[in-house]
């Protein structure tokens, strides 16, 4: 019987890594050339497309860095841990994402890159929230205690999500923002490559985590093996009084 | 069209370069695990 050697890393994630590039390569391709162009902003409008699955994605990273944080604390298995850590990281690269592409959106049709809006502001408030989150990892990596006190974080920071999403009906008539889009609001055949947008944005999302939930296994396993490695060595030298 | 290109464009490189980052991440710390598995 033959035995196949494992593949590496870079095989195992080549077919995932380019049905996540095909799926970008779709939907943006339908966004660019087969959608119409709005009559109203013209062709900037299409960067709708990537900025709305940016916005999702960081959502999702934000709800997943909840649930993971609550798995954690309620069963206290590290592996919710790092699916709360990973998750939080792709997050905040969407939420850039979202944060850079809005201002570039804005230029163009407002005249300026920035303005004080209720959702650009609460949008760099998510993205403070979540930054701080990692800041927090970053200070105490491989603490339990920093873990617990994390994903205690990463629930309460959850509540930045629905005020992110709702600040243009809470702050009223001083948005300058979109509302946000409902059913019918999109023109014809504007829908497809909307749905085509955030579907391969979820897609890059799940993709990301799961491999960045790799990264936290092996840095997890690689510690373990080094406190082994030293605890081994300790028990053969002895204390230093012992001849 | 030119903010369209920056913002499609300023998503893709961001992606690939952290994707590129994690392999990078995922390649060293495969090449760490091995020295520490055969120090020798």
């Amino acid at each position: 019987m033959r035995h196949e050697a494992a593949p590496s890393a870079a095989v195992r994630w080549r077919r995932p890594t380019l049905l996540v590039a095909l799926a970008l390569a779709l939907a943006w391709g339908a966004a660019v050339l087969r959608a119409p162009e709005d009559s109203v902003q013209g062709v900037i409008q299409k960067i709708l497309y990537v900025h709305v699955p940016c916005a999702f994605a960081a959502y999702a990273g934000f709800g997943v860095t909840a649930i993971g944080g609550a798995l954690y604390l309620w069963r206290g298995d590290e592996r919710w841990d790092r699916l709360g850590h990973a998750a939080a990281e792709v997050g905040v690269l969407f939420c850039t994402l979202v944060i850079v592409t809005g201002p570039i959106w804005a230029k163009g049709t407002w005249g300026r890159w920035w303005s004080w809006d209720p959702r650009l502001t609460v949008t760099l408030l998510l993205w403070f929230v979540y930054l701080a989150y990692l800041l927090i990892r970053g200070f105490t990596e491989g603490s339990e205690r920093g873990a617990r006190f994390a994903a205690v974080y990463g629930i309460a920071g959850l509540a930045a999500v629905p005020l992110n999403y709702f600040a243009i009906d809470l702050f009223g008539g001083r948005a300058i923002h979109p509302e946000n889009l409902q059913r019918g609001s999109l023109g014809a055949g504007m829908g497809l490559p909307f749905a085509l947008g955030i579907a391969a944005g979820l897609a890059t999302f799940v993709h990301l985590v799961v491999r960045r939930v790799e990264i936290e296994e092996l840095r997890a396993a690689a510690s373990a093996e080094e406190l082994e490695r030293s605890a081994a060595e300790g028990a053969g030298e002895g204390p230093p009084w012992r001849m | 069209m030119a903010y369209v290109i920056a913002a499609y464009g300023v998503v893709l490189a961001a992606v690939v370069a952290y994707g590129l980052g994690l392999a990078w991440e995922r390649r060293r710390l495969g090449a760490a695990g091995r020295r520490i598995q055969n120090p020798g």
